[in-house]
């Protein structure tokens, strides 16, 4: 009896092992496991706003940058691959944020045709051609609406489980959702909350990893110096009012980041000349100019 | 931050004097004391001059002006760096002339 309840545990526990094992083996298979076009058909203001932000472009940083290109290169950070052929999940760290679904959908051969396509990007010995077209690859990684209305969406996993197969998770809950895959919204208790933006907006340095990495400080900087000072509003009070999914900044609007800078960030200046007497009978003319910046941030300026 | 007084010097001829302040936080590798930039080195802050939510950033600059020399123009420059010194996104400008006569 002992033996047959052992065999049972053994076949629970393999079963989401065997559901988990379709991963994709592809740029393209991981791309098309979370696309989210489809949810344009509905949502097309907010999809619009979200294909101008940064979570649309993760692996491109500002100005049409790559990010991840040191992490390709052999030799380069202490995480690169010897052989582009060789690469893993585990050399890029960077995915636990900046392409999340790497971790949990995809086999190594991502990493593989990631490094090989970022290495094309910025080979010099490449045409323009075999340049725009491993770099148009690598933007077809982003972070969907998936990622963070399903895989993200519960932090309290013990109490509340995984997310749902078929099911989105949002601010508020629709009973029919008129999607062929996701027929369902639940409420995520936390999505309206600086928590669930502090998920990747990190706290400081990544200590989990076999080499500590240090990308974004602003969720520490918001508990440790903006609530620690008395604030009282969430990210999404001030980075998604109305719901704008931009979140922005987008760095790529030059317009658009002054204004938010502007609105953030006061400067007050007031100057003073007069002669100072440095001793008996010497003069020294002197400008002084005091500077005040304050901030209406809720976190350290520069973060991200 | 750029604080820039602009004056003449003893001969009439223009005269610019700069002052900067930068404020960010500073990471190293923690095997080093050099700072690093990007991600994929930097490890763990060692400095911070950024600017804090409620927590006003005040200086006082000081520009010393040649003998004689009553004015100056004074430009304060308040921008957001991107990646490099070049990416440069506005913030303030600031334009006030000091007099030291009355």
């Amino acid at each position: 009896m002992k033996f047959l309840r052992l065999i049972f545990m053994l076949l629970f526990m393999a079963f989401p092992l065997i559901v988990s094992a379709e991963k994709a083996k592809t740029i393209d298979e991981l791309a098309k496991m979370y696309d989210s076009s489809s949810c344009k058909e509905c949502h097309e203001d907010i999809y619009m706003q979200w294909e101008k932000s940064h979570h649309a472009r993760p692996l491109m940083g500002v100005k049409g940058g790559l990010m991840l290109t040191p992490l390709a290169m052999k030799g380069a950070t202490a995480f690169s691959p010897d052989d582009p052929k060789k690469a893993t999940a585990k050399n890029y760290p960077c995915f636990k944020c900046h392409l999340p679904q790497a971790i949990t959908s995809a086999e190594d051969s991502v990493a593989v045709e990631l490094t090989e396509a970022l290495l094309t990007a910025a080979d010099a010995s490449k045409t323009d051609k075999e340049k725009a077209d491993a770099k148009a690859q690598i933007a077809k990684l982003q972070i969907g609406c998936i990622v963070c209305h399903s895989d993200k969406a519960i932090l309290h996993k013990r109490e509340l489980g995984e997310p749902q197969k078929g099911v989105l998770y949002s601010s508020k809950a629709v009973a029919e959702h008129g999607d062929a895959m996701y027929k369902k919204v639940e409420k995520s208790i936390v999505m309206k909350d600086s928590l669930y933006c502090g998920q990747c907006h990190g706290l400081g340095p990544n200590l989990e990893f076999d080499q500590p990495f240090q990308c974004a400080n602003l969720y520490g900087s918001y508990l440790h110096n903006y609530i620690a000072s008395g604030g009282t509003k969430s990210c999404q009070d001030c980075h998604m009012q109305k719901g704008d999914h931009l979140i922005a900044p987008n760095w790529n609007d030059d317009k658009g980041s002054t204004e938010l800078l502007k609105k953030a960030l006061a400067l007050d200046v007031e100057t003073l000349g007069y002669d100072w007497l440095r001793k008996a009978k010497t003069y020294v003319s002197k400008v002084v100019v005091n500077t005040t910046i304050t901030s209406t941030a809720g976190h350290r300026v520069p973060d991200g | 931050m750029v604080v820039t007084a602009k004056h003449k010097d003893k001969d009439g001829k223009d005269v610019e004097s700069k002052q900067e302040r930068h404020y960010h936080p500073q990471a190293t590798n923690c095997r080093d004391n050099k700072m690093k930039y990007g991600a994929q080195w930097k490890v763990a802050n060692i400095r911070d001059t950024s600017i804090q939510p409620m927590k006003p950033k005040k200086e006082t600059i000081e520009f010393d002006l040649p003998e004689g020399i009553r004015a100056a123009d004074v430009t304060v420059d308040l921008f957001y760096e991107l990646g490099n010194p070049d990416q440069k996104v506005p913030i303030h400008t600031v334009s006030q002339k000091v007099l030291l006569d009355r």
